[in-house]
């Protein structure tokens, strides 16, 4: 059975170009140019993965995530957006996102993310594993819980190795470990930053301006 | 003003409610009937609230609710409902001269005065509002002053400055308020010309470049390199003049890349420093062996990493194409390999690169900071 997919964004151009292009191997059960319309259709229409944009009116696709995150937890959201900004990026993932890309990417890595998120994996671009890096480097233990926002040397290899550009299965080769424990390290990445506290990563946000 | 009846009233009259807000003041020196006539007209239209259209002041209207009025006050006379006539006169002409010479739809006395344009009308109600608040004024002074005997000159001087404050209050207002207004507007329009100047220089030539352009890759180039430029002034991560970090220098060294070669490059950035005399010698050695790249891997796209720590910088060029065997590397591309190396030992740097036929390349520049 193919994968159901719901497509939101505001730029219906692009909108109908991804439909065309994701035709063929998924089922697009339906798309939205609005946030509301898109959390409404997502409820009845329970698709196994949404595209979301991250900047629409109304509250963007964050609102989109945690809109839907309160009633049907286990749809998931990969976000697809122009922005490399990297508060939107971490603010879609702190919401729920499993994922982060850009437009700019291929249509067939487009459909890899796709499938790796349905399978229940992370999906990380290059430029969020660098944001990635960027916030936590520097991340204080926070006092109830030291060892949560704290990334493991192997994490921040694999990030590395994704910001540099490699896929998955390279990151494999080049660490000498197996694919499935690259994504067990990208998915346990993911949990710290969705659970990292806030007040780290808005230490980093204003460090970041400053400098 | 206080619940709205006297405005509901004035609509309900067809007369302006600064009339009928003088009559409830009149009423309420006799013995606080204006008052109590306040509260049961509040009491009885408690939920009629509603915005009605204000229906045009008929002169003749007008007259005949005001001969109305003074009828009521010459029955209250008449049947001993009458405190103190000097009370009730003097309240009455301040009130109605206040509400004749303000009025929330003209632009204030002095400019009805100055102003041929205004209507012949407005220039009698003002006339008779100010005389009825000179009246008034005389009346109370004198009322006052039979009181206490002394200090009528003062009080003359005072009042005569109250009502000038009442009369002209509005006027000055409404005067500094335009004046700020005016002032933000011109703000504003400041602003739109140079968001408008930026978008000509930037995006619009950038847009009717690509419409005279057939290549796609070359569209894709152009409309990559405007975003950025774009983001950077939107957002403002363009660094002050004068400030550089390795970050931006690096993206303006790949974007020159892509720009010459029509190749994407995926820039990622971890921490940033200053450029010195050293990390300048690391981006140039970046910018070389992207061209590298650019020129003989035979790829599409490729990535720049660079991630900055405490204590060192590290810069990595990969990309995914045809790569070579470093044993047997052509002369001339040697020549460029070494270069790279030259620049980065020079300042202390290491430079390290993998490469397999088919696999890729990777250069890795190192510098402890």
């Amino acid at each position: 059975m193919s994968i159901k997919v719901y497509l939101v964004d505001d730029h219906r151009l692009f909108l109908s170009g991804v439909k065309a292009e994701l035709d063929e191997e998924f089922r697009i059960v339906g798309t939205a140019f609005d946030v509301d319309t898109a959390i409404e259709e997502i409820r009845g229409y329970r698709p196994d993965v949404v595209l979301v944009d991250v900047h629409m009116p109304d509250g963007g696709g964050i609102a989109v995530v945690e809109g839907v995150g309160e009633t049907n937890p286990d749809v998931k959201f990969l976000a697809l957006s122009v922005s490399d900004q990297a508060e939107d990026v971490i603010a879609m993932i702190r919401a729920g996102a499993r994922g982060y890309v850009t437009k700019t990417i291929e249509p067939e890595d487009l459909s890899d993310a796709i499938r790796r998120i349905h399978a229940g994996d992370a999906v990380f671009s290059p430029r969020l594993a660098g944001f990635v890096l960027d916030a936590f480097a520097g991340a204080i233990p926070s006092d109830d819980d030291p060892e949560l926002d704290q990334l493991t040397s192997r994490e921040k290899d694999v990030l590395r190795l994704i910001a540099r550009g490699f896929a998955y299965k390279q990151v494999a080769r080049k660490l000498n470990i197996s694919i499935k424990t690259v994504e067990t390290h990208v998915s346990s990445v993911l949990r710290k930053l969705q659970l990292s506290n806030r007040h780290e990563l808005a230490r980093w946000a204003s460090k970041r301006r400053i400098v | 003003m206080i619940a709205g009846v006297a405005g509901g009233l004035a609509d309900t009259l067809g007369v302006r409610d600064g009339y009928v807000r003088a009559a409830f003041v009149t009423l309420l020196t006799i013995w606080g009937v204006g008052g109590v006539l306040y509260l049961i007209l509040w009491i009885v239209t408690f939920d009629k609230v509603e915005d009605r259209e204000i229906d045009p002041v008929e002169p003749t209207r007008a007259l005949g609710l005001g001969l109305a009025f003074i009828g009521l006050l010459f029955l209250m006379s008449a049947i001993g409902i009458w405190p103190n006539s000097v009370l009730v006169l003097t309240a009455g002409a301040l009130s109605f001269g206040t509400a004749a010479i303000t009025d929330p739809s003209s632009p204030g006395p002095l400019a009805a005065l100055m102003n041929q344009g205004v209507e012949r009308v407005s220039k009698v109600r003002l006339l008779i509002g100010v005389l009825l608040l000179i009246g008034g004024i005389v009346m109370f002074s004198t009322a006052l002053g039979q009181v206490f005997q002394f200090g009528i000159v003062f009080l003359a001087v005072f009042l005569t400055g109250l009502g000038i404050f009442i009369a002209f209050g509005p006027w000055v207002r409404r005067l500094l308020t335009d004046l700020s207004a005016e002032r933000g507007e011109r703000i504003r329009q400041e602003e739109r010309a140079e968001v408008a100047a930026h978008l000509h220089d930037s995006v619009l030539q950038t847009l009717a470049l690509i419409q005279r352009t057939d290549d796609p890759q070359r569209m894709a180039i152009l409309a990559r390199h405007q975003e950025s430029e774009l983001r950077d002034w939107l957002y403002g991560t363009a660094p002050l003049d004068g400030v550089d970090l390795v970050s931006t220098a690096l993206k303006r060294a790949a974007a020159k890349v892509e720009d010459d070669f029509q190749i994407p490059v995926d820039v990622v950035t971890v921490g940033d420093h200053r450029v010195d005399e050293r990390t300048r010698a690391i981006v140039a050695a970046a910018t070389e062996a992207m061209v590298n790249a650019a020129k003989h891997s035979g790829v599409e796209r490729m990535s720049l990493f660079c991630e900055v720590e405490d204590d060192s910088l590290e810069v990595y060029v990969t990309d995914q194409g045809r790569g070579f065997d470093l044993a047997s590397v052509p002369a001339d591309r040697k020549g460029i390999t070494e270069s790279i190396r030259s620049r980065v030992e020079k300042v202390g740097g290491v430079v390290d690169i993998e490469s397999e036929p088919g696999e890729g390349t990777e250069v890795m520049l190192k510098l402890s900071l």
